[in-house]
This record gives C-alpha cells, structure tokens and sequence, in this order.
C-alpha cells in the first residue's frame, strides 16, 4: 500500500511540473509560437497526466484528458484548425485538468459533469471535422512529419508473430471509411510485443476490459509456439483473437483499452460486419501475403516493401529518387501499403545501406520505422532530450547545505586564528587555508545551486489565477510576466506562492477598476498586473505592479482609525498610509467578495514573507496603480553579517541591510522634544535606537567609544543602532530560535560563531516596527 | 566534551523497573531535591556559558549551542522565584525534550537516580502557588522529598509580556 502511495506521490509531482510546463507552452501558444514542437510537448504532457491516472484509476481525469488529448491529436495533425478560440477552450482544459489532479490528490471528488462542456466541445471539434476519420493513432505517428507520407504500423516481434499467410493479416487503417457498427461485433487481432510485458502489462486485465464492454469470445493463436526445446524465455508466441458483440460500441472505445499498451503490441480492429472472410480484400486496406521468413525478416523483403512504398502509384512522389534504384527489387505483391515491418531491424538495415545513406536518413520511412522503437521517449521521457536530472529528497540536500555551512563557519573560524606571526611560521599552512577558502566557496555556491530554482515555478501558476479573477470579477485582466528565470532557494519559492496570490487577488479585486471606469480614466479597457522577478545584490525582488486606481488613501486611513490600528491623534505619512494595508485584519474592501476582503490576505503576505527573512514595500499612485515589492534573501541558509556587541553579548546584523558604520563620537546626534534621539546623517534626520536599551542589558562602555551601525529598512527608512563595539564581518548559518523556543521580539534567529557561542540575528525591520508600535501606545 | 551521556546505562535500568515505577532523575538546587522522568532526559552537561536573550523573563538564561542547534537554558532557581543562580563551572544543565522541542534547565548539582512507585506520588499541598504550578507531584525516596517537574510549566511564559 505505501509503495502505491510512493508512487502516487511521484505522480502528482510529476503532474505539478507537467501542468507548469503546459502553462509554459500555452504561454508562448498564446504569443502565437505554435510551431508542432510546442503542440506536441502539450500533448506529451497530457499524454502522461493521463497514463498515471489510468494506472491508479482516476478514471474521471483519464476521461476529460482523454477528450482533450483526441482534441490536441487533431489539432497537430491539422484536422482541426488552432484558432484563438481552440487555444482558450485548451487553456481552459488545462485549468480543469489541474482541478482533476487536485481532486484525485486530496482524494475529494468533483462533480460528476465537471468541465462536461469543454469536453463535449472537444467532441463537438473533432468530430466536426474528422466525421469520417476515426482513428487517433495515425496522427500520433504523422505529426512530426510534413511530407505526405502514409505511417506504417510495424511489428516489433519480427515478421513471424502469428501472421502467417494465409491467417488474417489485416493492416491497421489510418484513412479508413466511416467504422460505425452495424451489428456491433468486432473483431480484434491482439499480438502483444515483449515490450508489453516488460512493461508488466497483462493480457489479461485487457481481455477483462474487453469483455466489460460486450460479450466476447477469445481464442489465442498458438501456430507459432515452438516446442519446449526451442522456447526463449522471453520471447513471446502467443496472440489472441477476440469477437466482442458489443452493438453501439465505436471503435474508439475498444482502442481506448489498448491505450497503455499502444506501441507494445499490434492491434487490428475490424467490424465483422464489413470484414468479409479474415479481413481479405478491404476496401483500403489489402491483406498481402506478409514475408513468410518467421523469426529473421531478410533484407531484401524489407528494401522491397519500401521500394513499393516509394513507388506506389497512390501516393505523391517521395523524395527517395535515388534510393529506389539501389534496391534490389522484389515485389511482394500489388499492394499499396506494407505491413509487417519489423521496426529495429529496419531501421539497422536502413542505416547499413552504403551509398545512400544520408538520403535514407532523411527519408520519412526510416524516421517512421525508427520511430515506434523510441515512441516510448517520445511519450515519456521526452524531456530526457534536455537536461537530465535525478529526484532528490529536499532533506538530503538541506543536510548538505547545513554541513556546507558549518564547513563555511569553520574555514572562517580558522582564518581568524591565522595571526601575522603564525603567517610569517607557516607559509605553506597558509597557502592551504587560501586554497580552503576558496573550495569552500565554490562548494558553497555549488550547494546553493542545488537549492535554486526558476520562480517561474511559481509565476507560471499565476495566469490562471488572473484569468479566475477576471471572470469573477467582470473585469478584463492581463497578466504580464518578467524575469521568470530567476533563481532562487526553493524554500524561498515555495513560501511565495500564497503571498503571491494574495497580492495578484488584491490587485486585480482593489486595483484594477471595472471595463468601463478604466475607460472613462482614459485608460485601456484591459487591466495589466505586471509580476516580475529580478536580482538585487543579495536579495531578490518580485514586484507585483498594476495600472488600477492604486490605494485610496483616505478610505484606508479611516479604516484604520476606525479599527484602531492607528490613534486618532496620529497623522501618518502618505507611505505609512500604503503599509497599513498589511496590518492584520485589514480590509478596505467595501463588500466583502470571495475573492478578497476578509481582511486576511494582505498579512498573510507580510508573515509569510517575514517568515522567510524578506520583507514587503508598497507604493501607490492615485489613478495611476500600485505597486508591490517582495525583496527576499537569495538563500536562506548562510547570511553576511556583521559581528557587533552589545552589553558584553555577540549579535550580528545582517550585512545586506547595513548601509555605513561610525564611531559615535563623530556622529551627530540630536534630541527630540519627546527625550529621544535622531542621528543626523547628510541632512537626514534617522531614528537612533540603542539595542542595550532596548535589550534591557547594561553597558560599560562610555557611549562615545559606542558605534553606530546605519541600516537601511524597508522602503528605503533608515534607523541607527547603538551599538557597543564593532567586530567584524563574517558568514554565519542562521539558525533558528523557534525550533525550541519561542519568537523573540527584534530578534531575527540565532548562529553559532566560530567559538561554539550563540549569536542572536539583529531583525533591524521589527525592531523599527515595534518602536513604532511603542510610540503609538 | 563534558556531556555525560546517561541513555546507555540508563535502559538496563528501566528493563528492571516494573510498570508501577518510575524513573528519576534527581538534581539538587540548594537544599532541595526535584526530579524529572528520566525518559526526558537527552543529555547532562556542565554549565558553560549562555548568551543572553532580550525582552525575556529571568529564569531565561539565554540559549546555547548543542551541536549546532540553538537550545535555551531555564534557571530552575529563579524560576521557582529564588532569585537568579550564579552558575559555576560545577553547574549542571540538563537538557530534556518538552514536546518536540529541547531545553536545559540549570540546576546546582545532579544528584542520583531514583527508582519510585507510582503509587508513592502524592499531590502538590496546596499552598505555595509558585510550587503547585511547576510541580506535578511530590514523592519520598528514602525520607528525602523530592518534587516532580512540570516541564510545561516550567518552560511556559518566557516572553516578557507574556
């Protein structure tokens, strides 16, 4: 059982990245790139989405999926025409698709009809224009081809497998005339390939599938099981053939059966009714006498078929001029198509041919027979082509990101204890430490690596929230993405994706005004949230921008009077205004819709945020828009600090927020009227707050020998600590304080230093926030 | 280094101890004995400096570093109100799990352990409010009394404010 929930979990990993990629090629789809590689690699992705749900009976995902992929099949072979409207129903799908997955995940079920209309639309398109043309397995071998060429259905087990002459050979129809049932019987030539069964298929389980569709009789073909002493252990003898009396049944339908083993094993469909005798003398297809040559198909009849393929009169000339006069000619028989080629060979032999061989490279038939030998990385591993990669557990790599870091703190410690003297002994000693220092960096960087991920991971989900929103809130709504291959940590990314939403949902409910307000502002009528992702310095920037009204300043100031989240008598800057949208509770939505409004949303981002050492800046333009700024640390595990000291105790403070450091003595501070301090740096007056103070820890040191440590907070607010005395700087693993005790007020977390000691982290934005807290009460 | 690992000679112990016993760890501070089930005991280490935290209670001594995981340190002492301890190198934390965090506790001295009855754990009097709070129980071992901690309760209300 746990083993099946393993592999569950693998699935609906993979589903996670398969649905981003599909976002991805809708993305570049909708750009109007819709080049076949793009259309395939969706169909690959659903293609798969729907396999996995097969295997583990998700039977309501395998259904939508299944509609949508017959969709998508004709679309890329281009009996259904990509039209805008065909791109939205298929991004619709995808939504829908995802909401299948979600289902099946959290084990909750959807509406019997859920997405019922989009898949009968996907009915109503294809069969629209392929009323006469029932079969989706010829496209999935047509489409990468643009030369008319008519797919060959290959036989993987050598020519032998129970098709003798004289048996049923009949070939798999591609442009077959209209197949609906007459009397409902059918019947089905099944030859499994070993492939099949090292896939651990079952004929079984398909014969049982079979048989819940109609009565059905199954008789297996044993003229080619040799005698026991000949048997290969792995070689497979055996085929079937079934009657199913099923009326009213497509041939869709007992396709859809042989679905996972498409590929592994021939399949030949007919309906008795219009197969007279075994299957001789259809009307397009013809039963050759099939190469009698049992187990070894020999060179020549393979290099005859394909002449008569190149030379068949049906279809237009192929460009093999001089391939076919190479080919020692040996007619099979009149017949317009070849069946029974055996794939791997063929193509060896193909490849062999001496002198035309690029010419045979490049010619439709060898990319055909070659083709269902690596069907399976086409469908499956498509992605292999790329990079490769390995699954890794998250705790393994963490585990070495720790080590790494303690290994960081070491090289460090050590450093620190080379004096000049020693330097001066030990030359070669030093030398070493150098050459230390410098791997460590590098495995550093290297580790990090690891951890780093595109946020597009994250963005790519996005889209599909903006167009949720546009649709319930009548609005129109474009969302715009930049930068999405920045890099980040991935607990970094996984933390962003609610305040993510949350701010896109804000924009889009608060910011961006209705169709026609927007027009009457003289702005376009489609609202635009701009998310972007870039680099700066140590830290990383999402910014989330709309061209909506922006924030309403008053409303949002009475509000929060109102609340009393901000004292009457207290008249903030029109910046503090904007940062009250993310006190807890807070909403200034007039009418509270499901969307936003309940005033949790916009200090979940602030805490989520927090959280992971980052912090949230917003800034409004009245009519003009908003905009929000994520700044978060690249990586979470080693931070640069400076080393200070207060009232006899390490703490450090995070480099990337320091701007200057000076000696008390030459700073300029000034007394406000309430008994505080100011800092006055180049004619700007910065909040001064002493950490020993605030600490509650005594001091020997006389305040002028105390340092001032300037730091840079959110929305480029300054504040100045007083410090004791300046260390130095270093790199440090955060670790954290909650983990066994509690949060601490102006303390971000905790690091070991090199001498085994705790550090406490300086948090510079909480202090400044709760000395803001402290003057309101 | 100083840590004194006791889980290894401690299992044999336990093996030995009925069902309607339990097993103690005794430390000293001052003139009085208080145990804790020895099951919560992760380790016994002597006193070796903490750093402070700020905006936290007395008894709160700081965290220190146990194998690079940040661990904070109680002081027993002060947190029954006796005023902080001045710790020595001769101090004794103890580190222990409450729930799935771990804490130390700074005690004077660890003193034995004891081998009880369950039915030998008397109530807390009433009383001494302090004492009904960190105490679940009290119980005699050769005529000494010794009082069960509550590490829930000792380890609860380490914020200033809270």
């Amino acid at each position: 059982m746990s083993d099946l929930d393993d592999f569950k979990a693998t699935y609906f990993d993979e589903c996670s990245e398969l649905l981003t990629e599909l976002e991805e090629q809708f993305a570049a789809i909708e750009e109007g790139e819709r080049g076949a590689d793009r259309l395939n690699a969706v169909f690959r992705a659903i293609h798969s989405i729907k396999g996995g749900a097969g295997a583990f009976g998700f039977s309501a995902l395998v259904g939508f999926a299944h509609a949508y992929e017959t969709l998508l099949d004709y679309v890329r072979d281009g009996r259904v025409e990509l039209t805008d409207d065909v791109v939205n129903l298929c991004i619709r799908a995808n939504d829908i698709v995802a909401d299948h997955v979600n289902a099946a995940q959290s084990g909750e079920d959807l509406p019997a009809d859920y997405g019922a209309e989009e898949k009968s639309r996907f009915d109503a398109l294809a069969r629209g224009e392929t009323a006469s043309e029932d079969d989706d397995m010829g496209g999935e071998m047509v489409e990468e081809f643009d030369i008319d060429f008519t797919p060959v259905m290959v036989n993987l087990d050598g020519g032998g497998s129970g098709f003798a002459a004289g048996e049923a050979p009949v070939e798999d129809v591609f442009e077959a005339a209209p197949m609906e049932a007459a009397d409902g019987q059918w019947e089905i030539r099944f030859t499994p390939h070993r492939a099949l069964y090292a896939r651990a298929n079952d004929p079984l389980l398909l014969f049982r599938e079979l048989a819940a569709l109609g009565t059905m009789q199954v008789r297996a073909i044993l003229s080619d099981v040799p005698p026991l002493s000949d048997f290969e252990p792995f070689a497979v003898y055996c085929a079937w053939e079934i009657t199913l009396v099923a009326p009213g049944l497509g041939e869709e339908a007992i396709r859809e059966v042989f679905e996972f083993v498409d590929g592994d094993c021939d399949i030949v469909i007919a309906q008795a009714g219009i197969v007279p005798g075994a299957g001789l003398d259809l009307g397009d297809f013809d039963a050759a006498p099939a190469p009698t040559e049992p187990q070894e198909p020999d060179l020549s009849s393979l290099l005859a078929l394909t002449e008569e393929e190149v030379a068949s009169p049906a279809r237009p000339a192929e460009p093999l001029p001089s391939f076919a006069p190479d080919l020692p000619a040996e007619p099979v028989g009149a017949q317009d198509k070849f069946e029974e080629a055996p794939a791997l060979s063929f193509a060896d032999l193909a490849a062999e041919i001496p002198p035309p061989a690029p010419k045979i490279e490049a010619t439709p038939v060898a990319a055909a027979a070659a083709k269902p030998a690596s069907s399976e990385g086409e469908e499956g591993g498509g992605r292999s082509v790329g990079v490769q990669s390995i699954r890794v557990d998250l705790d393994k790599v963490d585990r070495v990101v720790n080590m790494v870091g303690e290994l960081v703190i070491t090289q460090s410690m050590l450093t620190q204890q080379m004096d000049e003297t020693l330097r001066a002994r030990y030359t070669e000693l030093v030398r070493g430490l150098e050459v230390l220092a410098q791997t460590t960096r590098g495995l550093q960087d290297s580790v990090m690596a690891i951890r780093a991920q595109p946020v597009k991971s994250v963005f790519s989900r996005m889209p599909r929230l903006a167009r949720e929103l546009a649709t319930k809130t009548n609005k129109k709504i474009k969302l715009e993405t930049i930068g999405e291959n920045t890099e980040i940590d991935k607990t970094v990314i996984e933390q962003l994706s609610d305040p993510l939403t949350h701010m896109i949902r804000n924009s889009a409910d608060h910011g961006i005004e209705s169709p026609e307000k927007r027009l009457a502002a003289g702005k376009p009528e489609t609202g635009t949230i701009r998310l972007s992702a870039e680099q700066a310095g140590g830290n990383i920037l999402i910014i989330v921008e709309d061209d909506g009204a922006g924030i309403n300043r008053e409303k949002v100031l009475q509000l929060a009077r109102n609340k009393g989240i901000v004292a009457a008598d207290i008249t903030p800057t029109d910046e503090q205004i904007d940062q009250l949208i993310f006190a807890p509770g807070f909403s200034t939505a007039e009418a509270v819709s499901d969307i936003s409004g309940r005033g949790v949303g916009m200090d979940v981002v602030l805490s989520n945020i927090k959280k992971i050492g980052g912090s949230v800046h917003v800034r409004s333009w009245t009519g003009k828009g908003c905009r929000m700024t994520l700044r978060l640390p690249l990586t979470l595990a080693v931070l640069d600090v400076m080393l200070v000291k207060v009232g006899g105790g390490p703490y450090v403070v995070p480099l990337s927020s320091i701007v200057e450091t000076m000696q008390c003595s030459r700073a300029s501070f000034e007394r406000v009227p309430s008994g505080g301090r100011v800092l006055q740096v180049r004619g700007e007056y910065v909040q001064v707050i002493d950490l020993g103070q605030r600490f509650g820890l005594s001091t020997q040191t006389a305040p002028d020998d105390q340092f001032v440590v300037l730091c840079e907070t959110e929305g480029n607010q300054k504040v100045a600590l007083v410090v004791d005395d300046i260390i130095g700087q270093q790199q440090v693993v955060i670790k954290s304080l909650e983990e066994n005790f509690e949060r601490v007020e102006g303390i971000a977390g905790g690091t070991i230093l090199g001498d085994g000691n705790v550090a406490l982290i300086v948090d510079v934005q909480g202090l400044r926030t709760t000395h803001l807290h402290q003057n309101a009460a | 280094m100083e840590a004194l690992s006791l889980r290894d000679d401690v299992s044999d112990k336990s093996a030995l101890a009925g069902q309607n016993t339990l097993q103690l760890i005794a430390f000293s501070i001052g003139e009085q004995t208080y145990g804790v089930e020895i099951t919560t005991v992760r380790e016994i280490r002597a006193w070796n400096g903490a750093t402070p935290l700020p905006n936290t209670r007395e008894f709160v001594r700081g965290v220190i570093n146990l194998r690079g995981t940040i661990v904070p340190i109680f002081d027993l002492r002060a947190r029954f109100g006796d005023g902080q301890t001045s710790p020595t190198k001769n101090h004794v934390v103890v580190v222990m799990s409450v729930g799935d965090k771990w804490v130390g506790i700074l005690v004077d001295a660890v003193s034995d352990i004891l081998t009880v009855s369950k039915d030998d754990i008397h109530n807390v009097p009433e009383g001494n409010s302090i004492d009904t709070e960190l105490l679940n129980g009290i119980v005699t071992h050769e005529s000494r009394m010794v009082g069960l901690i509550d590490l829930h309760a000792v380890v609860s209300g380490a914020k200033m404010d809270g």
